[in-house]
């Protein structure tokens, strides 16, 4: 490292303010005795709406704090989607926890403290930096996914992942151990530079290393075959928190994955490409096979999501400037489909307490609003053209096969037909099935539907116009292989 | 990885020197020592009652659980403060302030704490 370190705190603002956010949402709940604690969702995401505003201040711009965290446009292209989501969360939210769960000041301060955890990830370009930062978010979900104190199934949830991620933790510590043994570096830069010369003389433990660090990050995205705990935690978590999982929690491990991967590993490519190529196809075929067999809507989407991170996977195999760009899309696709999906699933489940996929008859009559937008998610899930799936999938493919890996794309295409069928089941229940006697009309309250229409215009929206989200992917990956 | 492994040969050499010397200490104890085993000898001599309920195993109260996580988190600023008190010094005004800021954020945290109830025995 060079001498002088660059220690601009200004480059840290956004984060300093969502640090400021959750402590004064934290005050709110504890000292203004007269507070509506309903106003804490808003709270929320107000202030996340505002922040995410502030960091819009630094795009175009590059630079580094001391050399462990950088802030330039892929950090900003993650400020704005993590901030986003974690804003749609706490919206979504807010029925949910009034009802459900205790102590909301606590569960909104740590949504907001897990996206500076997330964010960090994404910025962070040492090694021990990004390990602190996805303990920062992997403690805050532990806490999230246990949150429902007095049911089983959530304990349950969290204990399988609180142990599961500690021993993913441990086997990453050790990866990384290794990594600055063969290098003499934690600095994703420097690692770069010790190994684009000769490696026969640690080849072992080089390749140690990278199967323990990928087999750490595998747990955390939940790749197959590490993915036991997904299940599980979905399933047990309150409803919002299994969004945030499926969106923030992944997304945060591929932002990692693709900086550590494109900025650190790129010289010694050969040595762990084909690992990750064959997670990828692991991933991809049990994922979309085990969904079939799922009753609960939880559960079903636990299992698409890791399906999800099979293709999310084939590009950091494929790794190039194309697939890291198609990577963006495909993630912020992903992730408004899979918002717009939670949404209606959540005001459904408030409305009726119905999270079976059996409980889904006599939407259409009932709710008909959030059976189209549930219809619309769940096809561009699977990939409809017109929808976002279709086209982030169809660039994530096409880059993947451009770089030479034409029988993964193959299984991707196949995979991607599998999945239709359980959405279609889903759907079928949504349009197909009567609703039983005398079930009337359900009133949506006022915010879910503004939500849902506005989550659902941005399927269509990238699904229709995706050319305006390329360019900003490109714009934050060129970076990357500069 | 030869470097890397020779690094660690003294682990473990220590390692097995430790093992060898604490696993004889056991075994030779267990041949050499004399026996003998009788009820008198499992009841306390001259130091106490003995105990009247059974079961004996003493329970401890859920609550200490709590109470032990606070001090934990004291404990382990505790060894953060210990290195930083040797240099800090040298860092220069930036190393004060942060510590500083560190432990007022353990305050806060201990204050929200104890403002939530948690350090009320109920």
């Amino acid at each position: 490292m060079s001498s002088e370190l660059n220690l601009d705190y200004s480059l840290l603002t956004p984060e300093f303010c969502l640090a400021g956010l959750a402590a004064l949402i934290l005050a709110l709940d504890l000292f203004v005795d007269d507070f509506r604690k309903s106003w804490l969702p808003y709270v929320a995401a107000a202030g996340l709406a505002a922040v995410l505003a502030l960091s819009l201040g630094w795009v175009n711009k590059e630079s580094d704090f001391a050399g462990l965290l950088s802030v330039d446009n892929y950090t900003t292209f993650f400020r704005v989607f993590f901030m986003a989501t974690a804003a749609v969360v706490a919206l979504v939210s807010a029925q949910f926890v009034q009802d459900k769960l205790r102590h909301p000041g606590e569960y909104y301060a740590l949504l907001v403290l897990s996206t500076i955890g997330a964010i960090y990830m994404a910025a962070s370009r040492e090694l021990l930096t990004a390990y602190i930062s996805l303990e920062l978010l992997s403690f805050c979900l532990f806490v999230l996914v246990s949150y429902a104190k007095h049911e089983r199934r959530s304990n349950e949830g969290g204990l399988k992942y609180m142990l599961l991620g500690a021993f993913a933790s441990a086997i990453l510590l050790y990866g990384i151990s290794m990594i600055y043994g063969t290098s003499g570096s934690t600095f994703y830069a420097d690692i770069a530079a010790a190994y684009a010369g000769d490696t026969s003389a640690f080849d072992l433990a080089l390749l140690l290393g990278l199967v323990m660090v990928l087999a750490g990050l595998g747990f955390k995205v939940a790749a197959v075959p590490f993915h036991m705990w997904t299940p599980d935690a979905y399933e047990g978590a309150p409803l919002p928190i299994t969004a945030y999982l499926s969106a923030t929690s992944k997304v945060a491990g591929f932002a990692l994955l693709l900086r550590l991967f494109s900025g650190a590993f790129m010289p010694v490519l050969d040595d762990w490409q084909w690992i990750v190529a064959a997670l990828a196809a692991m991933t991809m075929v049990l994922g979309n096979l085990v969904a079939l067999q799922q009753h609960n809507i939880k559960r079903l989407l636990a299992y698409s999501s890791i399906g999800q991170v099979g293709y999310m996977l084939m590009a950091i195999a494929a790794l190039s400037a194309a697939t890291s760009s198609a990577l963006l899309l495909h993630m912020t696709g992903y992730v408004i489909t899979n918002l717009a999906a939670f949404t209606c699933i959540i005001a459904w489940y408030n409305l009726t307490g119905r999270d079976e996929i059996s409980g889904f008859r006599g939407m259409a009559e009932r709710t008909p609003l959030l059976a189209a937008a549930l219809t619309a998610a769940l096809f561009s899930l699977s990939g409809m053209p017109l929808f976002a799936g279709f086209f982030t999938k169809f660039m994530l493919f096409q880059a993947v096969a451009d770089e030479g890996f034409l029988w993964l794309t193959v299984i991707a295409v196949v995979m991607s037909f599998v999945s239709l069928y359980y959405y279609l089941l889903v759907i079928r229940e949504i349009y197909v099935s009567k609703p039983e006697e005398g079930e009337e009309r359900l009133p949506v309250p006022a915010l879910i539907s503004g939500l849902t229409v506005a989550l659902t215009i941005g399927v269509f929206y990238v699904g229709i116009f995706p050319r305006h989200l390329l360019d900003v992917a490109e714009e934050a990956t060129k970076l990357l292989f500069a | 990885m030869q470097a890397l492994l020779d690094n660690y040969v003294a682990v473990l050499l220590a390692a097995v020197v430790g093992f060898t010397l604490v696993g004889t200490a056991v075994i030779v104890s267990r041949l050499v020592a004399p026996y003998s085993t009788s009820n008198q000898k499992d009841i306390s001599y001259e130091c106490g009652m003995l105990p009247a309920a059974e079961p004996v195993r003493s329970q401890l109260h859920f609550r200490y659980y709590l109470f032990a996580i606070l001090f934990l988190i004291f404990d382990v600023e505790a060894v953060f403060l210990f290195p930083w008190a040797v240099t800090f010094l040298n860092v220069g005004k930036a190393a004060f302030y942060e510590m500083v800021l560190f432990i007022a954020i353990l305050g806060a945290g201990l204050a929200y704490a104890w403002k939530k109830g948690v350090l009320q025995w109920k």
